[in-house]
């Protein structure tokens, strides 16, 4: 009897508990993967410019906060959200916000016949073995990391990005800048 | 006498042939970089993992291993660099020392909790509850009797 009883106080447990995680996972944003990198450091790297010019490092860029973007010019939803990137980057040009491309598998004569085609200004990088978008935990283009004045990433968008997430996600970290 | 000798030598050669095969033996650096890939997921890919898939991630991932072994770091080392990146979702076999453990806990605990309920309904602790049956379910199981017993002649 007592255990009749445990046994279905366990599974009235667990049915609450698979309710709760489901309930968890479906509220969670499925352009927010919650992998290993947020709330971490950015993982440092140095790349060639696209354009020539040598090689950039991140850490040129520290204090100020960064927004990587991965693209690449076979990527339909790159295409669709570059217009919203070109609006931000025209909106926080010289100030303390810095704004990085890093070409997702593709060679640097695409890639950069897709940058001159878009309007792109902001230095954009080759990453010919993928080391950057494999440290920074990629599953493929386009997806956004916003890398606080701390240096470390606060925020990571998968899929196109639209302009008011863009700014929300600037605006954030420049507001905890200030404090 | 022969048919002994033979059984002797053949037991002998299997003998030999299980110690040769169990003996620890220094992994090749590509035997390493199999190992490691074979437990890393692909990550555009469905349930592959990096050693099997031909998808580009997978070869630069395959590439960055193999560069982490002639760098002379550890099997621990590398998989740490990737799951800090993509998380513990990388690991084919989730780690036991974390939430995603749980997924090996969850059959071993169903499994006891099965094998208690079981063994304390074979020991009675628990029986199995039978109702009395009515006195109207009891008269009609007589009638039903006494009709089939009449049927039979």
């Amino acid at each position: 009897m007592i255990l009749s009883r445990i046994l279905r106080i366990a599974i009235v447990v667990a049915m609450l508990g698979l309710v709760v995680t489901l309930a968890l996972a479906f509220r969670r944003d499925p352009h927010d993967i919650r992998t290993g990198t947020i709330g971490k450091p950015a993982p440092a790297f140095t790349a060639d410019r696209l354009e020539g010019g040598g090689a950039l490092s991140l850490s040129e860029y520290a204090g100020k906060v960064v927004v990587v973007n991965f693209f690449a010019s076979w990527c339909l939803p790159c295409t669709q959200e570059n217009p919203a990137l070109v609006r931000v980057y025209e909106r926080y040009r010289g100030s303390d916000v810095v704004m990085l491309g890093v070409v997702y598998q593709e060679s640097r004569e695409n890639a950069l016949a897709y940058v001159k085609r878009m309007g792109i200004s902001w230095p954009a990088l080759a990453d010919d073995d993928g080391r950057v978008a494999l440290s920074y935990g990629v599953f493929g283009p386009p997806e956004t990391f916003f890398i606080g004045p701390d240096g470390v990433i606060a925020g990571r968008h998968i899929g196109p990005i639209d302009e008011p997430t863009l700014i929300a996600g600037i605006e954030a970290l420049r507001r905890e800048a200030t404090r | 006498m022969r048919t002994r000798i033979v059984l002797a030598a053949a037991f002998l050669a299997i003998a030999a042939a299980l110690v040769l095969a169990a003996r620890p033996h220094e992994l090749t650096a590509a035997e390493r970089v199999d190992r490691i890939t074979a437990e890393l997921r692909c990550p555009v890919c469905q349930g592959l993992s990096v050693k099997d898939s031909p998808s580009e991630t997978a070869r630069q991932m395959r590439d960055l291993v193999a560069a982490r072994v002639r760098e002379g770091r550890s099997d621990a080392e590398i998989e740490a660099e990737f799951r800090a990146a993509y998380g513990d979702w990388v690991l084919l076999s989730p780690p036991i020392a974390s939430w995603s453990g749980l997924v090996w806990l969850a059959p071993l605990a169903a499994i006891a909790a099965g094998v208690i309920l079981a063994s304390a309904r074979v020991r009675g602790v628990m029986p199995v509850s039978i109702a009395e049956p009515s006195a109207a379910q009891l008269a009609a199981l007589r009638e039903r009797v006494a009709r089939e017993e009449a049927a039979e002649g």
